[in-house]
Parts: structure tokens; C-alpha cells; sequence
């Protein structure tokens, strides 16, 4: 048991969720985009979250913690190593980031560059209060999160004090 | 000469049960928008009761029975953590803690006054 673990887990969900708001960020940005590299319009971005195994990349990584270029590459924190036993891992990862399959909105603007031949420009779909109340569930679970990490500091804090007189 | 007293052995498993339901809550939280996530949960009373007995025996701590929760409402997609359930256990786990810190220093001061008592 480690209160740097507990830490652990809820670091990342504070990672998870901020990517999750960078997404839908992304997703308000190119609600107009009628390009992309991949051609036709841009398509909304979904995070699919994932609950952390107890054999997750993590613990592997921290496995190979032990050896020097582990470190240089800054896949873990060298901090709090239990053994296996207890090194429960059990924060959460973002397992995919997927493309919502909604067909794109049709717009009739002929004067468009991207106009097809009919006249109508094929829209991003997406809805700007879909995106609003994903960015609102992603700040609170984030605030959540961040308060989790207050109350693990402040007993990790309270553990340092047996030591003083 | 032994400085272990009784009362540390069991402050000793009773820090590690608040650090298991922490553990809990915190994995929760994590997995907040998990889709399929069911909150888990311990029963604190029971694992209490079981470490005290455990420690009277003499025996090594084992390990926390922790289990899914029921009677919570789950969210269409499957998730059913609890935003209130889990802020308030937060606070249960940091206090139930910090208790277990204050009676430890009593416990230390009381081997110290002993020690100093000379003086």
C-alpha cells in the first residue's frame, strides 16, 4: 500500500481528462473545417476511456524503470516502488480515440471552393452543446480528480509528521 | 527491550485500512467516465475487526476484501461512481488518517516522556 501510488492514480486521470477537454477543444476549433489531410470534411473526435489493469503498461514501464535509458526516455517516476504485490495500479487511460461516424451536414453554398457539383458543402457535424456539456463533464471530473490529489498530500504531509517531535 | 506497543501494532493496520479505502476512493474517482466501471468498495467495520484480531494472534496483515458496490444508480453506460459517495469517503479516508497520525504521536510522546524521564 502507498499513498505515491494513490497519486499516481489520480494524476492520471487529471491527464485523461484534460486530454478528453483537448479534444472537444479540437472538435469546437474545426466545426467549420471542410479539409483535412484525409480528404472531405473533419469528423468529431470521441476519448474512450479504459479502467488501468493490474498488469498495465504502467507497472511494465516501471519494471524497466531500473534501467538508465527508461529514465532518459521519462516513461515513470522512479518514486514509490512497492513491490508487485501491491503496486495496484489503478488509475485510468485514454483506450482509443475515435471518429464519430454521423454523416457530415450538408450546406448549400454554391460560391463554396468546396462545393460539390450539386452546390452543397459537406459540414463538420458538430454540435456546439454536445461539445459545451463534454467540456463541462471533463472540467468537474478534472476538479474532482485534483482535489483527490489535495486530500493524498495532505495525508502524505500528516505521515511526515510522526518523525517530528 | 521492546518499543512496539499493542496500541502502534494496531494504529499500524488501522493507517493501512484508511490508506486502502483512500486507494479505493481514489481509483473511483479515477474512473469517473469510465464507460462499464463499477464503483468497489470495503467494508471498514469488518477489516478493522478482523486486523485487531489479526494483530492480537500476532499474525501479518492481510490482504483488504474489497468488492463491488451495490445499491447505487447506474448511468446508461454502465458506470455507476458516485460524485457525493466518493468526495465524502475522501474526507472519511483523509480524517480516519489523520487520527491515526494524532494517536501514533500520543502513542511515540508517551515512549519519550518513559525514556526522558529523568529529566
Amino acid at each position: 500500500m502507498n499513498l505515491f501510488g494513490l497519486m499516481e492514480a489520480s494524476g492520471s486521470a487529471m491527464q485523461a481528462e484534460r486530454m478528453r477537454a483537448e479534444v472537444v477543444a479540437a472538435n469546437m476549433a474545426n466545426a467549420e473545417s471542410t479539409r483535412t489531410e484525409s480528404g472531405g470534411p473533419y469528423r468529431r473526435q470521441h476519448v474512450v476511456f479504459a479502467a488501468n489493469s493490474v498488469d498495465s503498461p504502467f507497472m511494465n514501464s516501471f519494471a524497466d524503470a531500473s534501467t538508465p535509458s527508461s529514465l532518459v526516455r521519462g516513461t515513470s517516476l522512479p518514486l514509490g516502488r512497492g513491490n508487485s504485490e501491491d503496486m495496484i495500479e489503478a488509475g485510468v487511460h485514454i483506450a482509443q480515440v475515435i471518429e464519430d461516424s454521423a454523416p457530415p451536414l450538408k450546406r448549400y453554398d454554391p460560391g463554396h471552393p468546396d462545393a460539390g457539383p450539386d452546390g452543397y458543402v459537406a459540414y463538420p457535424d458538430i454540435n456546439p452543446l454536445t461539445e459545451m456539456v463534454d467540456l463541462m463533464g471533463a472540467t468537474r471530473a478534472y476538479g474532482l480528480n485534483s482535489s483527490a490529489v489535495q486530500a493524498e498530500k495532505s495525508m502524505i504531509t500528516a505521515a511526515l509528521e510522526i518523525v517530528k517531535s | 527491550m521492546q518499543i512496539e506497543t499493542q496500541l502502534s501494532n494496531q494504529l499500524e493496520r488501522y493507517l493501512d485500512l484508511a490508506v486502502s479505502e483512500a486507494k479505493l476512493t481514489a481509483a473511483n474517482m479515477a474512473n469517473i467516465d469510465t464507460p462499464g466501471y463499477q464503483t468497489r468498495g470495503m467494508n471498514f467495520e469488518n477489516e478493522m475487526r478482523r486486523a485487531l484480531e489479526g494483530v492480537a494472534r500476532g499474525e501479518a496483515p492481510r490482504p483488504v476484501d474489497e468488492k463491488a458496490v451495490d445499491g447505487l444508480i447506474s448511468r446508461p453506460d454502465g458506470n455507476n461512481v458516485s460524485i457525493d459517495r466518493e468526495g465524502l469517503r475522501m474526507a472519511e479516508a483523509q480524517l480516519k488518517f489523520k487520527t491515526g497520525i494524532a494517536l501514533m504521536h500520543l502513542d511515540k510522546e508517551r515512549i519519550l516522556n518513559a525514556i526522558h524521564v529523568d529529566k
